[in-house]
């Protein structure tokens, strides 16, 4: 059965209703932190009534580690991993699409033929025979023009080649004719091979955070400790917030007593836009495979395709902070239109809305520097939205 | 980062390029571990100031470079031209576009016109 031809029949546990409902179980909880009630009791009602809960909140305490050449925070607990990714989407692990599968795919590797594919393993099928379905149809579309000519040479008579029609595959009556698993002939020499090169498998993957994802677990939800990699020692709060933005800044020459710290600091424009839309109960995620910075989804990747692709643009306030600034920022001087169309035709080819988000860095001489010192300093940062979608006159009466 | 199984094979090159370290550990895993590419090694390329990735995909002979940059880096022509020459004018470059939160991004970068496969 091909993963590229559009399948009606259900099949079994695994048809739409099943997965939904799945999906729903296990990504039920948008938030790290769990409201806990307990069982329903006298006590209880008692309580509510004069305006007292019992919930208790349940913290999963994650542990990540700060790797400033990466500029991120890897966390390297499975479960941490899968309680971050479960509830809200955070992070990505850095050999897998979505949730750290590393390890699971080199042990389906290995089982050869395992029954539970990863959505790389899926993906990589799907490729494999659209590929396949492509070859089929170019080969069959040059054999009808070949037909056409040989008509045309024997008996006079022009044909136009058809580019659609009973002899040409479409996407809904393709069917692939090699088995999808090119690997199977080589089954029978495999479980031979196995046990010679089966060494424990370690599991290299980590989730990876961005700097602003981990300190929005840190400083809004509270379920993330960042240990520092040598010492393996907790790091305080305002050394991260410190740290976060140098890592951002060029190394210190050794003259240098403590750095300077700025407001057109990537880390804090970057961290304005993520913490706006995830407050507003958006799942942000990176958006480089779109051109953008971020996306957005309603619920998570994996419910339905990101609705929006923002790119952010930071404003100063005072263009003399622009020309002192010893931080090239990107996207500060306005978008050419060749740029912005570009940009705007490949979202509008995948069914996304262009939303450019203007952050507005505060100027230097209404707010101190001492500011960036805590996260205070983010209450002078403003978010202002443009959508933009291309307008058409001819197809958009209405 | 330094407890990282494939810390050793980059740590020649990593130190003397700090700003491009992180594009050039990220794609090196990516390659290694999840492309599964074999006989993988580093190469330097001073004059792009950066260490590139040499490699062959599994079952095939040609050997592939991908030259690692960050997506907050501007890439011009220049610099991709010495990079082709360093590299002693392979027929096509793979250019990985790396990300803060581990996404990887490739394209493929030839010398001239290129007709499309299909």
């Amino acid at each position: 059965m091909s993963l590229i031809t559009p399948s009606n029949r259900s099949r079994g546990p695994h048809k739409g209703g099943f997965r939904r409902n799945e999906n729903n179980r296990i990504y039920g909880n948008p938030f790290p932190l769990l409201f806990v009630e307990p069982p329903p009791s006298r006590t209880k009602s008692v309580l509510n009534l004069l305006g007292l809960s019992l919930t208790r909140l349940e913290n999963p305490h994650c542990e990540g580690i700060f790797d400033p050449t990466t500029r991120s925070v890897w966390v390297s607990n499975q479960s941490d991993s899968l309680v971050l990714w479960r509830r809200g989407f955070y992070g990505k692990g850095d050999l897998s699409r979505s949730e750290p599968s590393w390890l699971a795919r080199q042990i389906n590797l290995r089982k050869m033929g395992g029954k539970q594919l990863t959505s790389e393993e899926i993906t990589a099928r799907r490729r494999a025979e659209r590929q396949q379905f492509k070859r089929d149809r170019a080969a069959a579309i040059a054999a009808v023009a070949e037909e056409a000519e040989t008509i045309f040479a024997t008996e006079g008579r022009v044909i136009t080649p058809a580019l659609s029609g009973p002899a040409i595959p479409s996407a809904a009556t393709w069917k692939p004719s090699t088995p999808s698993i090119p690997e199977a002939s080589a089954t029978p020499t495999l479980p031979e091979d196995v046990p010679e090169e089966l060494e424990p498998l370690k599991d290299v993957e980590h989730l990876q955070l961005t700097l602003q994802e981990a300190w929005f677990l840190i400083w809004n939800l509270g379920c993330l400790t960042v240990l520092d990699r040598h010492t393996l020692e907790s790091v305080s709060l305002k050394d991260l917030w410190t740290s976060f933005q140098l890592a951002h800044l060029p190394p210190l020459l050794p003259g240098l007593t403590s750095p300077m710290l700025q407001f057109d600091n990537p880390f804090l424009v970057n961290y304005v836009a993520y913490h706006h839309y995830r407050s507003l109960g958006w799942v942000v995620k990176g958006g480089i495979k779109f051109c953008v910075d971020y996306l957005l989804y309603k619920r998570g990747p994996v419910f339905t395709h990101a609705e929006f692709a923002l790119v952010v643009l930071p404003v100063y306030e005072d263009p003399e902070d622009e020309k002192l600034s010893s931080i090239q920022l990107q996207n500060v001087s306005p978008f050419g239109w060749s740029w912005l169309s570009t940009i705007n035709r490949v979202n509008s080819q995948v069914q996304k809305t262009l939303i450019l988000v203007y952050v507005t860095i505060p100027a230097r001489s209404r707010v101190s520097l001492e500011v960036l010192e805590s996260p205070a300093c983010l209450q002078y940062y403003s978010v202002r939205e443009v959508v933009l979608r291309r307008f058409i006159p001819a197809r958009m009466r209405d | 980062m330094e407890k990282h199984p494939s810390y050793p094979a980059l740590a020649a090159i990593i130190p003397k390029y700090p700003r491009a370290a992180g594009g050039l550990f990220q794609a090196y895993n990516d390659i290694l571990y999840s492309q599964q590419w074999v006989d993988v090694g580093v190469v330097d390329l001073p004059e792009c100031g950066r260490g590139a990735i040499k490699g062959r995909k599994r079952d095939t002979e040609t050997t592939l470079y991908v030259v690692p940059c960050s997506l907050a880096e501007t890439v011009s022509f220049s610099w991709l031209q010495t990079a082709f020459k360093l590299l002693a004018e392979p027929e096509e470059i793979y250019l990985a576009v790396t990300s803060e939160d581990a996404s990887i991004v490739y394209y493929k970068i030839s010398l001239g016109i290129v007709k499309p496969p299909v």
